[in-house]
């Protein structure tokens, strides 16, 4: 039999955990139910739910700044009507995260601690530039996103530590995207997935880049932001040739496996081609450009209608 | 056509629905029985290995535990085509996930403790995961018990007419070998079997299997019982396509524990066990070659074949009896020859899944159809009209064609995808459309010495009419139809029907359910049935009535003579009347429906079904180039089912199917690395979900078939066939090069358009690859 605790605070799951060696955090459960499942998490160990804590809740905003606590479920990230339009790529990770059951389960702090090399939300926290809290014993800590997942299934969180929620903020004049290359449609992780981020100087297509980030999910054991952007695309809209040179820069950070969902070739080269993509929709949001709402899950514009004749 | 009927033709939901969507439909692993055990398998991790010995002494000492077997402690006899295979593997394992040992014990935890302490020395042997490379001299010997050559399980030769001289004649020819993957029927019920003796001894079986009296008989040759004291019963189906047709080890493995422990033992697959244990779809690879005139006749056919059988002979080994008649039948083609080798390797084996190797066939066959047009500068479509067979046809392997809609079929996907207006046109947008059509057995297929059914009806004094079918539902829709068959031959309202047919000690002898031969055999075999009841039935009235019993008439359950509006009788009523008298007789009929047909001589000529059904899909796809990903943006079907029984069930066998093959066209697969599935869960195998599917749009064509109950054929499979080689094509049309293997993934298409390649069998030395014209 397995001890199961259900804490109001923040502070009560961290004496728990610390009075529970070897005890687990469960959140949406939808990783670690199959880990445990599978053996690849200890089946008897306590468990210690931390979707009772108020403080861990919500997607909110205040001025510029969001705050997404780490029990804020997939779901409630991707029907934030200022998350689709202000952090977008956030929204295109969320919908696209397993199924809409999964979604309303899973949380923002389990995929991030779940440190998974395809995790969907880590790439959009990354470019959004997001900072975690995490609660230990000793207090908080804060942390950048990117330096959170250090390996695959690994994280700078010590035992006995929750996170408790991401901040990140979103300006004036930015826009990022989320792209990814699946198998199947819907319900696959991704072969490749890939965030954008662009700050501009203005609106309009002559909108110069100020700053830019990309950041590439399941193509090394983390997501990795590609470096060097800034001296490619610095001081100037994003042209063909710009974005050919993102894509080359993008491909050249990858370190991938080849495994089901792809060959390692194949998502090196996709992951080039999606940021380019997510790069010039990020662009487009951020210069006032962009009116489509969510973008096609692979970012190619596509009708998806035929206009063969149906009965 | 008739269309004045009562009940045939209307859309019925399912019978069996309202249980099914609500949750209340019990399966077998939800029985529960007083002191069922539970039951686990010890399995192979090793694709080859010797065994050296298998202890189970610590499992045996565990308190807890009541029967734990293994080779060395059971009499088993073997099974499997050639008797290649034994429930318990004895001396070598030849796949990972065969049988080594097993356990019964109180509890799942328990019996997965019992399975750890079990301790298995293997000594490893070479193995061979590539159906090519086992054929080479020098591979390891797979069964080298048997007397075989080369891992050469069977062959399956067939040829007609002069080859050499429909070259010389053929204006162009076109050759390329085109290749399937390893997949799985993947039902959302998994594999369950519950079995328990009596204390006379005898057997009880519940399991969802489809073939109940073969599985009896197949159950008792190998475990030495009497098989008239063997009882099957079959609860509620979750699901088949195909998977739970086959006896399988573990259904012997069940029985034998139950009869070591003297306890009912059940034993359910995990979803794991459920793609390493069960059974799968045998790839299978073609090297083909069609010729044709220059006016488009075709000429000839000519496939060589390996068939990539896995470690035994299952159903899978017979595959080929499928493809070899796409490959000597689909359209007039008349010369055609047909070589194939079913080689072991050292994987899962192939059972029968949906559509039986007409998939693999028609991939290969269909998307030469295109090759061909295009080299000859012919539409496709033409082409096929130009070839499609017709009534009256005869095909070299001795198919008698009788109804036959493929032209209709044909030109309503053509038509209503503004084919002539689209195909080819749509290069810039990376969009393309293509096409693929089929003849499938839709007249039973006679397998076996019988390919017959059995039907009872009964007439109860409520006026309850039960139909007592020897065939079995798996959720295709069968109940429903036979009991519209029955209620429309009786004239009695469909809610007055039920149908049982899950226990062989009450129904009637039946193949089985396979072959998409259910509606037609089991649907002829209760139309008769039902037949001799109204007979009686009207008898019985024509007493009340005093009338002859000819001039009467049965509607809605009222007895009538036409043009006399009084003189009525309902129904109940003409059975009470024969019931509730001295000398009183009840309403009790039955009949067994065997179709006119042959079994194939060792030539593999015979007409072995009673029809043919056909069917064409225009599939359109939206390519992205520079991710390989293919967006399947509408199915167009046609659908020749000779009279659709029930509608709506015929559309949503067509739209699963349809479905299923989109699956297996562009994400289904089980790859296999040293000789395992590394991701055997349904969140790595690539079965589609509802963002996968297009929009399907069917026309369901009705040829009206001389022999089928009310003109109906078999559909059950139809929807499968044709999507690997419709989405095929329709690739080709949009960015042009053709997808020679599936599943089409992004990796591999991205990799065909950059390269531009024409031929894509890797590691196939053997095959001719490239399309020449001449
Ligand atoms: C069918 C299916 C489809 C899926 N599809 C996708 C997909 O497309 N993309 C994708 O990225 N993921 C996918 N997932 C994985 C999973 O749903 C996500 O990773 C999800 O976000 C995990 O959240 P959770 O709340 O369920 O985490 P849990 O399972 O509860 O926890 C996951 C891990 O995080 C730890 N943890 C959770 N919360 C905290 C916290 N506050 N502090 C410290 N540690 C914590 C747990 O201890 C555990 O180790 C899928 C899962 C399933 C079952």
């Amino acid at each position: 039999m397995t001890s199961y605790y259900r804490p109001g605070s923040a502070s009560e799951a961290v004496a728990i955990l610390a009075a529970n060696p070897g005890a687990m955090v469960i959140a949406g459960g939808t990783d670690l139910v199959i880990d445990r499942r599978l053996g690849r998490a200890d089946p008897r160990a306590p468990l210690v739910d931390v979707t009772g804590i108020n403080e861990l809740r919500g997607v909110r905003w205040d001025g510029d700044e969001l705050h997404l606590g780490a029990t804020a479920t997939i779901s409630a990230i991707e029907s934030d009507p200022a998350v689709i339009v202000r952090t977008s790529a956030l929204a295109e990770a969320a919908r696209v995260l397993g199924s809409v059951q999964i979604r309303n389960m899973a949380t923002l702090g389990g995929n991030l601690c779940t440190a998974s090399p395809a995790a969907e939300m880590v790439p959009p926290l990354m470019v959004h530039d997001a900072v975690a809290a995490i609660r230990g014993p000793a207090g908080e800590r804060r942390q950048a996103v990117a330096d959170v997942v250090t390996g695959p299934r690994t994280t700078i969180l010590a035992s006995g530590e929750i996170l408790t929620n991401v901040r990140l903020r979103a300006p004036a004049l930015s826009g990022s995207c989320y792209l990814r290359q699946t198998v199947r449609w819907a319900m696959d992780l991704a072969g490749v997935g890939v965030a954008a981020w662009v700050l501009t100087d203005g609106t309009g297509r002559e909108a110069a880049v100020q700053e830019a980030r990309v950041a590439l999910g399941a193509v090394a054991p983390t997501a990795v932001l590609v470096p060097g952007l800034e001296s490619l695309l610095a001081g100037a809209p994003p042209t063909t040739e710009r974005l050919g040179a993102v894509s080359a820069a993008a491909s050249a950070a990858c370190e991938p496996i080849s495994d089901t969902r792809g060959t390692a070739e194949h998502r090196r080269h996709v992951a080039g081609v999606l940021a380019a993509r997510a790069l010039s929709i990020a662009h487009a949001r951020a210069a006032g450009l962009w009116s489509g709402g969510l973008a096609p899950v692979n970012g190619r514009a596509s009708a998806v209608t035929s206009s063969g004749e149906r009965a | 056509m008739r269309s004045d009927y009562a009940v045939v033709g209307k859309r019925i939901p399912k019978l069996d629905a309202p249980d099914k969507v609500t949750g209340r439909t019990v399966y077998a692993d939800d029985l529960k029985l007083s002191g069922l055990l539970t039951a686990a398998i010890k399995r192979s991790p090793h694709p080859h290995a010797r065994i050296l010995s298998v202890d189970v002494s610590a499992a045996e000492a565990l308190p807890g535990v009541y029967a734990v077997i293994h080779a060395g402690n059971v009499t088993q006899r073997p099974f499997g085509f050639g008797h290649d295979n034994t429930p318990l593997k004895d001396r070598v394992v030849r796949c990972v996930g065969d049988e080594v040992a097993a356990v019964a014990a109180v509890d799942a935890a328990t019996a997965q403790r019992a399975l750890d302490l079990i301790s298995v020395d293997y000594e490893l042997l070479p193995a061979v995961d590539d159906p090519f490379e086992a054929l080479q001299p020098g591979a390891p010997r797979i069964h080298d018990e048997l007397d075989i050559e080369g891992n050469v399980s069977m062959e399956w030769n067939f040829q007609t007419g002069d080859l050499a001289e429909a070259e010389r004649r053929s204006a162009v020819i076109v050759s390329g070998s085109y290749s399937s993957p390893q997949a799985a029927p993947a039902p959302i019920e998994t594999h369950v079997v519950i079995a328990g003796f009596d204390a006379d001894g005898a057997l009880e079986v519940i399991s969802p299997v489809h073939m109940v009296f073969m599985y009896r008989k197949e159950l008792a040759d190998c475990l030495g019982l009497d098989w008239r004291r063997i009882t099957v019963r079959q609860p509620p189906v979750g699901g088949s396509f195909g998977g739970k047709i086959d006896i399988d080890a573990h259904d012997f493995i069940a029985v034998m524990l139950a009869r070591a422990a003297r306890r009912p033992v059940k034993l359910a697959m995990s979803r794991e066990e459920e793609f390493t244990g069960t059974r799968t779809r045998q790839p299978i690879h073609f090297q083909l070659r069609t010729g044709a005139a220059a006016d488009g006749t075709l000429l000839f056919r000519h496939a060589e074949v390996v068939s990539d059988n896995g470690a035994y002979n299952a159903w899978g080994s017979h595959a080929l009896l499928v493809a070899m008649n796409t490959v000597t039948s689909m359209y007039r083609v008349g010369t055609s020859r047909l070589n194939a080798k079913v080689v072991y390797t050292n994987k899962n084996y192939g059972g029968s899944v949906r559509g039986f190797g007409n998939p693999q066939a028609t991939f290969a066959v269909e998307q030469q159809m295109e090759e061909l047009a295009d080299a000859l500068g012919m539409d496709p479509m033409d082409l096929r009209l130009k070839n499609a067979n017709r009534p009256g046809d005869v095909t070299p392997q001795g198919l008698e064609i009788t109804s036959c809609g493929l032209s209709e079929c044909l030109e309503t996907v053509r038509r209503k995808s503004s084919w002539d207006q689209r195909r080819g046109r749509m290069r810039r947008q990376h969009r393309g459309l293509g096409a693929a059509a089929y003849v499938h057995v839709g007249g039973g297929a006679r397998i076996y010495g019988s390919d017959g059914c059995g039907a009872m009806t009964k007439i109860d004094d409520s006026g309850r009419v039960a139909l007592i079918s020897g065939s079995s539902e798996l959720g295709q829709g069968s109940e429903t139809a036979l009991a519209m068959i029955v209620a429309e031959t009786l004239g009695v309202p469909l809610e007055a029907v039920s149908v049982s047919h899950d226990d062989t000690d009450v129904k009637p002898w039946d193949v089985g359910v396979h072959a998409s031969r259910t509606t037609f055999v089991a649907g002829n075999a209760a139309r008769m049935a039902a037949a001799k009841a109204r007979d009686e039935l009207l008898k019985g009235a024509a007493e009340v009535l005093d009338r002859p019993a000819r001039s009467l008439t049965i509607r809605d359950g009222v007895i009538s003579v036409p043009g006399e509006p009084t003189a009525t009788l309902r129904y109940e009523k003409a059975v009470r009347r024969r019931l509730l008298r001295e000398g009183s007789s009840i309403i009790m009929t039955s009949a067994f429906y065997d179709p006119p047909t042959q079994r194939q001589d060792e030539n593999y000529v015979g007409n072995i079904s009673a029809s043919y059904g056909f069917g064409a899909h225009v599939v359109e796809v939206e390519v992205d180039p520079d991710t390989g990903m293919v967006r399947v943006l509408g199915l167009w079907a046609a659908h020749d089912v000779g009279r659709a029984i029930n509608p709506m069930s015929c559309e949503g066998q067509i739209e699963g199917g349809a479905v299923m093959g989109v699956g297996l066209a562009l994400s289904e697969e089980l790859p296999v690395e040293d000789g395992r599935f590394p991701a055997p869960n349904l969140h790595d195998y690539g079965m589609p979900t509802a963002m996968d599917a297009p929009p399907i749009d069917v026309t369901l064509i009705e040829t009206a078939d001389e022999l089928g109950p009310f003109g109906a054929k078999g559909i059950g499979e139809g929807g499968i066939i044709l999507p690997p080689a419709a989405i095929a094509n329709a690739v080709a049309d949009a960015v042009g090069v053709r997808p020679r293997s599936y599943p089409i993934r992004p990796w591999k298409l991205r990799r065909w358009i950059e390269t531009g390649e024409r031929s894509h069998v890797d590691k196939r030395p053997q095959l001719v690859r490239d399309v020449n014209a001449r």
